[in-house]
């Protein structure tokens, strides 16, 4: 029983990572039904930027820099990457773009930070907290609450603000909102921007934890984008889901099956998800009218 | 005629005399980017204070030693373009490097077609040496799996006095030979693992692995991994609330290991051919050597650092002795040297035959642990008197 509390709480940890920054794919597939499959490199370069800031400031005065440079970040990706791809109504154009802005950002986080795994202070001690035998590090907690809190405000953002309302109405639907003054290619930017700030947050929240390198986001990024098929794109709830299921199979297979094969129920898991309900477990489906 | 004859000679002389000051090329790979890149560059910069050395005293032959390095980025496919390059267009001696095992296996081919000598002076798969039937012209001078793979057995089982071994091992060629290497050195103590896991380069939740190993009963984790994935062991067991200790290959030693463990990595051990200890004349000279040339005063990795070195002196002995840089010749030096050849690591006398090509015997490497942060000596005992060089058996 103490084993497999332990075995949950470690993959609602690690299911908390995946989902976070699954949820950065949500935000600009809501607006523009366009993905930045940069994400992980995002995730990457803001946990990077993170750790030369931490050394001057300390943690908590670091995270709006590192939330300033994703918006930044984001905001570039979509001007080079996505913005001709739209408007040219180009299927694909998009997607060979964000990758190949992605595999850019990473040669230039090797030649900066170069190319070994880093360690990343914990603003938190580093003992592990227990709660009645099942061992967690503050940090994880932190992980799992950070997370939620900065869904939880995107979400309040989008549904209470003018700004965000303008941002529910792109992606209800683009030309409408167009028609009625909202400048929606802005709006797409804003998304993309958005998108990777909530990759640089993640980035710096799961650093202390997972450590860090120009090589975290190769992993990390696939696996959320797992997640956010299994979890559904369309919806914000769906992937904090997903990424539970598939923190929880993973660390549920390696014990009670075999660690070798760890991450093959989540791969099916996806499988049949795209097999029976192609929008994801709590995607509405949509009709593309042509 | 008199006159055009002497200048004919002259000139001829004088182009004699030039081949003879060309430069000897020497080709150098390993990865100098990426995650084993503190081990290549160690490797690099070790192979580069010997030339250094010898060059400042007159050369091989009196010619100088001329390096062509290469980034092979521990790329398989890399590694072949690489080769090929060093053979064909830049025409090298003989190529010092590799210091993973994937691309030493990918590469080495060209080298033997084309009959030059590789010095593989990093990279420890156990097929590495014995990849070629005679006349191989791979060497090599670090310590291969099956020789860790025995020392840490024998250190957990017969030293230590541990019952129940788990091994725990990444997916990739290097873990999963070497798990292998490790279950069969265990049975012959009659030991057979409680537990055997895996995981993937890249994972950063060790919980599952570790749980399993805990409820089997272990009593010791035996590790065959790189840095990264084992710090996660190592601050996974402190997360969980259960430490034993771990005994693992030499990549327990990388700083990537160390550094990222921290706290949580203090103890853990692993065979090494070479401690930054300066505990004979000859290391000592070559530790301030290091760090005076490099500014450093932690070597990122001593072993690759001081196998790099060493494998310079051998090629140089063998070049000697041939008297000439053609590939068979050296080869077969380098089969039969008589001169020994005073290194860091060891004394090597007579260290390869036409079938031995390990200079490393299991005898030579012993058992560093991690301390403060640097691996120094497990076994005051193990480099006590006349055991601070332990010298290969003769054949």
């Amino acid at each position: 029983m103490q084993i497999l509390a332990q075995l949950i709480a470690s993959g609602i940890a690690v299911g908390m990572i995946y989902g976070v920054i699954a949820f950065g794919y949500q935000l600009t597939f809501a607006t523009s039904k366009t993905l930045n499959f940069g994400q992980g490199e995002a995730l990457m370069l803001g946990s990077l930027v993170g750790l030369t800031v931490v050394s001057f400031t300390g943690y908590w005065i670091m995270l709006p820099i590192v939330l300033a440079f994703g918006l930044v970040q984001g905001a570039v990706v979509e001007r080079l990457g996505v913005r001709q791809a739209i408007r040219t109504k180009s299927e694909a154009g998009w997607i060979m773009a964000t990758i190949a802005l992605g595999i850019i950002f990473k040669n230039l986080a090797e030649n900066i930070w170069g190319r070994d795994a880093l360690k990343f202070p914990s603003p938190l001690p580093e003992a592990p907290l227990s709660f009645m035998g099942v061992n967690v590090l503050p940090m994880e907690v932190v992980i799992v609450f950070g997370a939620l809190a900065m869904m939880l405000l995107v979400e309040v953002f989008n549904r209470r603000s003018i700004y965000g309302k303008a941002v529910v109405a792109t992606a209800n639907d683009r030309d409408a909102a167009g028609l009625m003054g909202i400048n929606t290619s802005l709006v797409i930017t804003f998304s993309y921007s958005l998108s990777s700030m909530t990759a640089a947050f993640a980035g710096v929240l799961v650093a202390p934890v997972t450590l860090t390198g120009a090589a975290m986001g190769g992993a990390l990024g696939l696996k959320a984008f797992a997640v956010a098929i299994i979890g559904g794109l369309s919806s914000g709830m769906g992937v904090v889901v997903g990424g539970l299921i598939l923190g929880i199979t993973e660390t549920l297979t390696g014990y009670y099956i075999s660690t070798g094969y760890k991450d093959v129920p989540g791969l099916v898991l996806l499988l049949l998800v795209l097999s029976f309900k192609p929008s994801g477990l709590f995607g509405s489906a949509t009709i593309k009218k042509v | 005629m008199l006159r055009n004859l002497t200048v004919a000679l002259a000139l001829s002389t004088l182009l004699t005399t030039t081949a003879l000051a060309q430069p000897v090329k020497i080709g150098l790979t390993g990865p100098f980017t990426g995650g084993s890149a503190s081990m290549g560059v160690s490797m690099r910069d070790g192979v580069k204070l010997a030339v250094g050395e010898i060059n400042k005293a007159g050369g091989i032959m009196g010619r100088q030693i001329q390096l062509v390095e290469r980034d092979d980025e521990a790329k398989n496919e890399v590694g072949v373009q690489i080769a090929q390059e060093l053979i064909n267009k830049e025409q090298v001696v003989a190529t010092l490097g590799f210091i993973n095992t994937g691309v030493a296996l990918a590469s080495q081919r060209f080298y033997q077609e084309a009959e030059i000598p590789v010095l593989n002076n990093v990279a420890t798969g156990t097929a590495i040496a014995t990849q070629f039937k005679s006349p191989n012209y791979i060497f090599r001078t670090s310590a291969n799996d099956q020789i860790q793979s025995a020392m840490i057995a024998s250190e957990a089982v017969k030293r230590q006095g541990f019952k129940a071994p788990a091994i725990l091992a990444d997916s990739t060629n290097y873990g999963q030979l070497g798990r292998e290497d490790l279950t069969k050195a265990l049975a012959l103590s009659n030991i057979k693992p409680v537990a055997e896991e895996k995981f993937n380069i890249g994972d950063t939740d060790m919980t599952a692995q570790l749980l399993r190993a805990k409820q089997a009963g272990a009593d010791v984790i035996l590790t065959y991994a790189i840095g990264p994935e084992l710090a996660q062991i190592a601050n996974g067991m402190a997360k969980l609330g259960w430490k034993v200790p771990m005994i693992g290959s030499w990549t327990l030693s990388m700083a990537t290991f160390i550094d990222n463990a921290g706290a949580n990595g203090e103890g853990a051990m692993m065979p090494q051919t070479f401690i930054q200890t300066g505990n004979t004349a000859k290391r000592k000279g070559f530790i301030e050597a290091y760090q005076a040339a490099y500014k450093v005063d932690r070597i990122p990795s001593p072993v690759s650092a001081a196998q790099g070195y060493d494998s310079v002196f051998l090629l140089k002995a063998a070049i000697e002795q041939a008297k000439s840089t053609d590939g068979a010749k050296i080869r077969a030096a380098l089969e039969n040297l008589q001169t020994k050849v005073d290194g860091v690591v060891t004394v090597y006398d007579h260290p390869y035959t036409a079938t031995d090509h390990e200079a490393i015997s299991g005898n030579i490497p012993v058992f560093g642990v991690v301390k403060g942060g640097r691996v120094v000596v497990a076994h005051e005992d193990d480099i006590a008197g006349d055991k601070a060089v332990r010298v290969k058996p003769k054949n």
